[in-house]
């Protein structure tokens, strides 16, 4: 049960380094409406992982010395957000309205940190500082989905959105929309198929190549050893060394043929005559005679 | 409304319910198709634990319904029970757990006694590549003929599992013409086998593998899954499966667990298996131009892996000594096909010299062929998943 529990543990765990702070409006005026009509700063977080994360119990919040300012709530069903899929939080400083509203507020024209906090109020899983710059109706989002980039600059990984065609706002939805798949796009230029053959019988060759020489030298060396064992055995013995011990195999097929050619001879055991006591359990409970009949034999 | 009306009027709704009233001419196709399987699986022995559970489903699965009543009786209804059965195939869990079985059954001692033998399972995959660039020739988009080309690694349970993930819509004909060939390869691959090799070639007697430890059979899954699967982790689903059913029958402390996974688990696995996977080609998915294509595609393709082995091993024997040379007939192992085609190799060897036993000597590259279209299907599912 303690390793069930870990292994549970650790796979949350790894799924809650997933969730990101994905996009951010601090001031919203004319843009997404809540579940009471009414508009508000929110937060946007994103499951990045291909498996459903439930954040109930993490917190989110603007103060770094009060890591556990707002608790998700737990007890709800639309805490766990599906794989790929996006949750709003509204920061409108009124958590008795539901799950989603969270207990503090943002403030337009100053920077803004928001911080995402695990289940132990402790382990930071995402953070951002919401530039002051941003003015009304202008949205902070991750250029890629769920990209929390690898040391790069907020500026690599943040840009400014103001709704325009180039910079459009997505709450609840991917801040870049993908309409390709870039793989086969690609390969569509390999019309003939022969960059993907040479690529992939390279994989397959290089896979099977390696093992093949991995085991030939494993082989090598267990055939040395046993070498060395037996040349040890038949010195400390005493044997006559001219003397060879079959090991080529067929010796040993053979004898494995014959024993077992006699342990099995009498393999349709019902239908021969023998002198051994056929023994079974039997019980008019379990007695199949009189409801199935027997399986065809060919 | 009087007791006629009734009767009638009830009796007339029945009718269009009926297999009867929904029939196609489609409907028939399909059906003779499920009884020509069980046929010959039962009359002609091919491949009988698989042609017998996918004929009887396509049997199952061509029963004529009233598609709008919304009953869950067809495979592509949500919640029907057929439905909950095809989960497997459909998201790709019963191919691993098939794996399993195959890797608790098969003993890679004669790989692992002649490593150089992989090569040749390595080989026989550029039948899954030719297959890939005439599908591609046949207008087929790069995704959907990387599904069709793996037919050729002869390997149902890869074939389903690559074609669930890059061409769902192609998984019905692609698993029923990689099974059907499988069961051909009888058929297929001893002419194939005349026509590139000499009677000399044919004759070549191949030295008794030396004995394998045990420590080196208990190394070579663990080594297989590490190496195979750093290099094509997106191949851990059935490698993983592989190698972790062939520890178990190897570490010779997992002997309960070993035989459940080679009988009960596999025998379950594969009646669900070859049944849905028959009831998935109902006449109005699977009668299409697109199936004719896969099945000759398949043909294709099993021909190129076979001559890729064949040849390879004439090819490899120019740099081979003498007392080494491998016999050709056992190139078209590579194929996987596990372990008729092995069985075809030895019947081959057999009947031009009856002492030359090739059996033990096929296995390799038939069980190396397994971890090569399992690799293919990886790199495959890499560059175009």
């Amino acid at each position: 049960m303690g390793c069930l529990f870990l292994c549970v543990a650790g796979v949350m765990a790894q799924g809650r380094k997933a969730i990101c702070i994905n996009e951010v409006m601090v001031q919203n005026d004319s843009n997404y409406v809540d579940d009471y009509g009414m508009h508000h700063a929110w937060i946007e977080l994103f499951n990045s992982s291909f498996a459903s994360v439930e954040i109930s119990s993490m917190y989110l919040t603007n103060d770094k010395a009060n890591p556990t300012m707002y608790p998700v709530p737990r007890m709800d069903v639309n805490t766990e957000i599906p794989p790929r899929q996006h949750v709003i939080f509204w920061a409108d400083g009124e958590p008795n309205k539901g799950t989603f509203h969270i207990n503090f507020t943002l403030e337009p024209g100053k920077d803004n940190w928001i911080g995402l906090y695990d289940a132990d109020g402790k382990t930071l899983i995402d953070e951002v500082v919401i530039p002051a710059s941003l003015t009304v109706g202008q949205s902070y989002a991750r250029i890629e989905d769920g990209n929390k980039g690898k040391g790069e600059t907020p500026a690599a990984e943040w840009s400014i959105r103001d709704g325009s065609d180039n910079g459009y706002i997505t709450p609840s939805g991917n801040n870049i929309i993908i309409d390709k798949n870039a793989k086969i796009e690609m390969f569509k230029n390999d019309k003939s198929g022969a960059g993907l053959t040479i690529l992939s019988m390279a994989v397959v060759f290089s896979s099977l190549f390696i093992l093949c020489l991995l085991f030939y030298f494993v082989g090598r060396l267990f055939t040395k050893t046993a070498t060395i064992r037996k040349t040890k055995e038949v010195a400390d013995a005493g044997v006559d060394e001219s003397v060879v011990t079959p090991d080529s195999g067929e010796e040993i097929a053979a004898v494995c043929m014959a024993l077992h050619e006699h342990l099995n001879m009498h393999d349709n055991e019902d239908l021969v005559l023998t002198i051994n006591k056929v023994k079974r359990s039997y019980s008019p409970w379990n007695s199949k005679i009189y409801s199935l009949r027997e399986i065809p034999r060919k | 409304m009087n007791l006629g009306d009734f009767l009638g009027q009830n009796l007339s709704d029945f009718w269009s319910y009926t297999g009867f009233a929904n029939a196609t001419p489609e409907h028939f196709i399909m059906l003779a198709f499920g009884l020509l399987f069980i046929w010959l699986a039962i009359k002609h022995d091919f491949e009988p634990l698989l042609l017998v559970p996918i004929g009887f489903g396509i049997l199952v699965g061509n029963i004529p319904f009233k598609i709008d009543a919304g009953a869950e009786i067809g495979i592509y209804e949500e919640g029907s029970v057929l439905n909950i059965l095809y989960d497997g195939v459909s998201a790709g869990w019963y191919p691993p757990l098939i794996f399993l079985g195959i890797g608790a059954m098969t003993d890679f001692s004669a790989l692992i006694a002649n490593p150089k033998l992989m090569l040749i399972g390595a080989a026989a995959q550029f039948g899954i590549f030719g297959a890939y660039m005439v599908a591609l020739a046949l207008g087929f988009a790069p995704d959907q003929a990387g599904a069709i080309a793996i037919i050729g690694g002869a390997d149902g349970p890869t074939a389903i599992f690559l074609s669930s993930k890059l061409a769902p819509n192609l998984m019905g004909a692609i698993a029923v013409s990689a099974y059907s060939y499988m069961a051909l390869v009888p058929v297929i691959q001893p002419p194939i086998m005349r026509l590139l090799t000499t009677k000399n070639e044919r004759l070549i007697k191949m030295k008794p593998a030396r004995a394998v430890s045990q420590n080196e059979k208990i190394m070579f899954p663990i080594i297989g899954l590490l190496l195979t699967c750093f290099v094509v982790p997106s191949a851990l689903p059935l490698l993983g499966m592989l190698f972790f059913g062939n520890l178990l029958r190897e570490s010779g402390v997992t002997t309960r667990l070993a035989k459940t996974a080679s009988n009960a688990l596999n025998d379950i696995i594969v009646m669900l298996l070859g049944l849905t996977v028959g009831a998935s080609t109902q006449a109005s998915e699977f009668l299409t131009q697109d199936t004719i294509f896969i099945f000759f595609l398949g043909f294709i393709a099993f021909i190129i892996a076979s001559m890729s082995g064949v040849l390879f091993v004439k090819l490899f024997n120019l740099f081979l000594p003498k007392s080494k040379k491998i016999n050709p007939l056992i190139g078209n192992a590579g194929v996987s096909a596990v372990p008729m085609s092995a069985r075809i190799s030895n019947n081959m060897g057999l009947k031009y010299d009856p002492s030359n036993y090739l059996l033990m000597h096929a296995m390799g590259p038939n069980v190396a062929g397994v971890i090569g279209s399992a690799v293919a299907a990886g790199a495959l599912l890499a560059f175009l998943g």
